[in-house]
């Protein structure tokens, strides 16, 4: 009998090279890794080292030059355009390190954006939202435009807007880069509570708060591309 | 249908967000859908004016020619053409111009017989102010309403003009409604006896003769039969008058068009100047977009839409904008243009007479073109991959 965790996110072999007129830049090589289900990793490197290629490659953004990505088990490397951006709507949440908000927008709106062409929020994703408003505090700013709000008030938007289509899989790039002390130690503890709730957590970050965390479940670091160690 | 609903209302917000591009784009399409429509507004209401005017028109106008310039007809003429098989009518007319040197310029006498004409109640639809004049007095006239106010005059009012070595004085008694100005801004009428004084036509004698016919289709054989009884006659036939109005106004309306189309040319230069230049913030929003799940075809999608709300809000206040210029500012500059030039101006009372295929098709040479070229950069930036677009690289 095979106790081991099934795999949520699994890599293999995977390599992204840009051309930047005749030069090639290699920005990940030969990444094979496993993330079991309900984990919590962090991917560890200095600035340039592909971790924001290698979440853009996990969340189906950009596609690989050569290897294969596997999400619960299904291959998502070879889909075509419109079936990746499906998988980017229902199976991966994203949480970019600029936010990625849509400014003039107001922080509702930049909620329910995901859901606007599949003909905007039904009821209970409504609720669900002043849920995770109220979860996060920040309620009182759900009317207000995403450029008047600070920083931090910023990443717990982005990090909303990532868990309201409830997606398997989180991955946040550089969580904790606009956080103070307090604030890291706050977003650690709702990442623990996601993952104690089944939910696959992956973040890239430089930062060694978060590294260091015991509740972090499995590290991985990236030198120029590739997985070191 | 949910799904539009949904991208309209964000491409609504988007237009808000952009408001400087927006405004500056919808105030290029209302102008140039502007020139268009008040051209074709104008060009199909005169022609629709001209068309109900020549409806009234005998079938048949035959003048004649001596030396090349118009002549009297005697009763002979009258006479013969009644005996060509297919006449049902012969109406002898007396009408001709009278220069008067104030106006440096002609108006038209024109007379006819008060008992001749429809019932009373079909008198007053021309008659605006005042009556008809009666059947027993040569001095009263009715006088276009554009003459009246170019010589000061009003009903009630009496002129003595020179005629002859004498003087003949004619008390206005009714103005012309404006609905009839295209046709009677220029035109005094009185009875056949008063015009035949006032031209000194003699008795038995007419400008011309208005023929009516059984068959108004056969006008072509009839007026040659009448050519080959008459040859110093000239026919004017109702059915060609009307080809030489669309003619005339399909010329000044083309050529109007035609000079406009340097002004849509500048409109779509402008469009695709403002719209290619998607900024490093709006490529950031549509990798936002795509990196949250939107598909490439969400994204121009939105952007369609966005593009037709606008470019339609744009093509309605041009035609708003043009309806109110022609049937209510009565086309000022453009009306001179396509009428061509007079002493007197008619003051212009159009009823409009656009189809709604010709507004379709107007609304269309100007949204299409702006759409179609929209979707272009919008195309360009969605298919490029999100990771890109959000980190500025592509």
């Amino acid at each position: 009998m095979n106790d081991a965790p099934p795999i949520a996110i699994r890599t293999v072999g995977l390599t992204k090279r840009y051309a930047n007129g005749r030069q090639e830049k290699i920005a990940l090589r030969d990444v094979t890794l496993s993330v079991p289900t309900a984990g919590f990793w962090v991917v560890s490197g200095p600035s340039g080292s592909g971790k924001t290629t290698l979440l853009g490659l996990l969340a189906g953004m950009i596609a690989p030059t050569a290897g294969e990505v596997h999400l619960n088990g299904r291959l998502i490397t070879h889909l075509r355009d419109h079936h990746r951006a499906l998988v980017r709507r229902n199976e991966v949440g994203m949480v970019f390190q600029e936010f990625a908000l849509v400014t003039g927008l107001t922080v509702a709106e930049n909620l329910f954006l995901p859901l606007v062409p599949t003909g905007g929020p039904p009821a209970a994703t409504r609720a669900k939202a002043a849920a995770l408003l109220e979860r996060f505090g920040v309620t009182a700013l759900a009317q207000t435009r995403v450029e008047r709000l600070s920083a931090g008030e910023r990443q717990r938007v982005g990090i909303i807007r990532a868990l309201l289509g409830e997606p398997p899989i989180l991955l946040l790039d550089e969580p904790t880069a606009s956080l103070d002390s307090t604030n890291v130690e706050r977003l650690v503890d709702l990442l623990a509570s996601l993952r104690a709730e089944g939910r696959t957590l992956l973040a890239t970050t430089h930062d060694q708060r978060l590294v260091n965390d015991p509740r972090v479940d499995g590290r991985l670091r990236l030198v120029d591309g590739a997985l070191a160690g | 249908m949910k799904r539009h609903l949904a991208l309209i209302r964000f491409a609504l917000g988007s237009s808000r967000r952009r408001a400087g591009r927006t405004v500056s784009l919808g105030v290029a399409l209302a102008l140039v859908t502007f020139g268009f429509a008040a051209v074709l507004f104008l060009t199909e209401a005169l022609r629709r004016e001209f068309h109900l005017g020549a409806q009234g028109l005998p079938d048949l106008t035959v003048q004649r020619l001596v030396a090349g310039r118009p002549a009297l007809i005697g009763e002979d003429w009258t006479q013969a053409i009644a005996g060509i098989a297919g006449v049902t009518r012969v109406e002898p007319r007396v009408w001709g111009y009278y220069f008067v040197p104030a106006l440096a310029g002609n108006f038209t006498v024109v007379g006819v017989e008060a008992d001749s004409l429809p019932d009373a109640a079909e008198r007053e639809l021309v008659v605006g102010e005042g009556r008809f004049f009666a059947a027993d007095a040569p001095d009263e006239v009715v006088m276009g309403e554009a003459l009246a106010d170019y010589l000061g005059l009003s009903v009630g009012d009496a002129i003595e003009l020179p005629v002859g070595r004498g003087r003949k004085r004619l008390e206005i008694v009714g103005l012309f409604r404006a609905s009839v100005a295209l046709w009677t801004a220029d035109v005094l009428l009185m009875s056949t006896a008063g015009a035949r004084a006032f031209l000194q036509v003699p008795t038995g004698s007419a400008t011309d003769v208005a023929v009516r016919l059984s068959t108004p289709d056969e006008a072509t054989v009839a007026a040659r039969k009448i050519a080959d009884l008459l040859p110093d006659a000239r026919i004017l036939d109702r059915q060609l008058m009307n080809r030489g109005y669309d003619l005339t106004f399909d010329t000044r309306g083309g050529i109007l068009g035609a000079m406009l189309l340097p002004a849509l040319v500048a409109f779509l230069v402008l469009a695709w100047d403002r719209l290619t230049g998607v900024g490093p913030g709006e490529r950031r929003e549509i990798g936002a977009l795509k990196a949250m799940g939107w598909q490439t075809s969400d994204v121009l999608l939105a952007r369609l839409w966005e593009n037709l709300v606008l470019s339609f809000q744009g093509a309605l206040v041009g035609l708003i904008a043009a309806y109110l210029y022609v049937f209510h500012a009565h086309a000022p500059g453009l009306a001179d243009v396509l009428l061509g030039w007079s002493s007197l101006y008619p003051a212009l009372q159009l009823a409009p007479a656009v189809t709604g295929g010709q507004l379709l098709a107007l609304t269309c040479l100007v949204v299409l073109p702006f759409v179609a070229l929209s979707l272009v950069p919008a195309w360009r930036a969605a298919t490029l991959d999100p990771l890109g677009l959000l980190r500025g690289a592509t």
